[in-house]
């Protein structure tokens, strides 16, 4: 037995290896190079390496395949694929997309965690030109892979978003790339809640005696949210907190904000999930303060939008000052009879934040905008 | 957990899309930009299987469908989303 995992984060592949106790070999296909667009699959490969039954049947595969002896192939067929395992020298300047995709493959697969740039850079080279659907995909896990790392680059989540959404576009009826997206979409979109599992995971690994595989990026809100068929928009009456604009804006100086809508383009009527990742800038050791009010975000929808949670209020942690990355999340749904088009929403965030960890704590603004596209 | 796709789609006529090998491309000055890109691995029954190399999830060490030549596999692919 052999296992194949469509899995953009491989820890979380080895934390359900570790919970399910499978002991058997598993591989981990990020970039979907094998190429499947549903799962699973299960592939019979006889003694000579040749795909004999693809999904057998559990009542025929002892006839069909576990008690047989297979011929060799008259001819040996070379397998489809290549056997590299450690990335190469670039390719040269004038070198075809297909080399830099291969190259960007082995970066992405064997040069370990401080080659993601450059994998980054090598798969963006592949994807160069009129590049065809799965290269546009895994340009977007690159960068995906690249946000998740200390090598992050502003806008990168956003370009995963956009190059998977393309990818897509190109090809409907690819199910592991529409997964991607849902991952982080609206709950209208999504089959089912894709990390509910962890905890349930985490608590029988620990009740076995032992630790549970650490997470490097703890799934978000979107990864765990229930999957819904109505969109529940938030009526309750709320004030707005600053509706003139009189808090003192920061600009960026004390929090930096991601503000990013999956998907980008949405149907009339349909939902899109925004996604706000604020981080105190290191560089002027900026803190978030807890000791007052929780960290608040409104948003202004246009005419006829509905908003899921107005405002949305994120509690703090216990510890009086912290620097942890904060994600807010919410949902918006367009009027049925939007007119196509981009739509930007405003919306801003309220903090208290400190200029050190013994430094003055201001109380302040950030205006953020979600670009939509609403396409019929 | 291990979750179906709800889907009509049958998963053999997703696989079974026609491909070429990846036709390995040297790696030289003199090729262009416009050759034409590699299809991904095809699996088809009949035909072996792609000779991709993958982390291996417990120590992300290279391993090949290839390393288990002389042995039936029951090859199981799936999500853990």
């Amino acid at each position: 037995m052999l296992g194949i995992v469509q899995e953009q984060h491989p820890d979380r592949a080895r934390l359900f290896m570790q919970w399910r106790r499978m002991d058997w070999p598993i591989l981990v296909d990020s970039l979907n190079l094998l190429g499947v667009s549903v799962v699973p699959v299960t592939v019979a490969i006889d003694e000579h390496g040749i795909v004999r039954l693809v999904n057998p049947r559990r009542e025929t595969i002892e006839e069909a395949f576990l008690d047989r002896t297979f011929e060799p192939p008259p001819e040996t067929a070379a397998p489809a694929g290549e056997a590299r395992t450690a990335p190469g020298d670039p390719p040269g300047r004038w070198a075809p997309v297909a080399a830099w995709r291969r190259h960007a493959r082995d970066l992405f697969l064997w040069g370990g965690p401080e080659a993601i740039g450059p994998a980054v850079e090598a798969f963006e080279r592949g994807a160069s030109g009129a590049p065809d659907a799965a290269a546009t995909f895994r340009l977007g896990v690159a960068y995906r892979a690249r946000y998740d790392s200390p090598a992050r680059e502003p806008g990168d989540f956003r370009r995963a978003v956009e190059h998977w959404e393309r990818a897509l576009a190109a090809d409907p009826n690819q199910y592991i790339w529409r997964r991607r997206i849902q991952q982080y979409g609206p709950r209208l979109d999504k089959p089912y809640p894709f990390y509910d599992w962890i905890p349930e995971a985490r608590a029988a690994v620990r009740a076995r005696g032992e630790s549970p595989v650490p997470l490097a990026v703890e799934p978000g809100g979107a990864e765990f949210a229930e999957p819904v068929k109505t969109f529940s928009a938030d009526t309750r009456p709320a004030t707005e907190p600053d509706p003139t604009g009189r808090i003192y804006r920061d600009r960026g100086e004390f929090v930096e904000i991601e503000a990013l809508a999956v998907p980008r383009a949405i149907a009339p009527g349909a939902a899109t999930r925004a996604h706000l990742v604020m981080r105190p800038n290191l560089d002027r050791r900026a803190h978030w303060n807890n000791e007052a009010e929780d960290l608040l975000v409104w948003v202004n929808p246009p005419e006829g939008w509905d908003v899921d949670e107005r405002p949305v209020r994120v509690p703090l942690p216990p510890a009086l000052v912290s620097q942890e990355t904060r994600r807010v999340e919410f949902e918006l749904r367009s009027p049925a009879d939007a007119s196509p088009g981009r739509v930007t929403v405003p919306a801003y965030a309220l903090y208290y934040v400190c200029e050190d960890v013994d430094g003055t704590c201001l109380y302040r603004r950030q205006d953020v905008t979600l670009e939509v596209e609403v396409r019929r | 957990m291990v979750r179906t796709d709800p889907l009509g789609i049958t998963a053999s006529s997703s696989l079974l899309a026609a491909g070429a090998l990846m036709a390995g491309v040297a790696l030289t000055g003199c090729a262009t930009r416009d050759d034409p890109p590699p299809a991904p691995p095809v699996i088809e029954v009949g035909r072996p299987f792609p000779a991709l190399h993958l982390p291996d999830a417990a120590d992300g060490r290279p391993r090949s469908i290839a390393d288990f030549r002389g042995r039936k596999v029951l090859l199981h692919v799936f999500a853990s989303w």
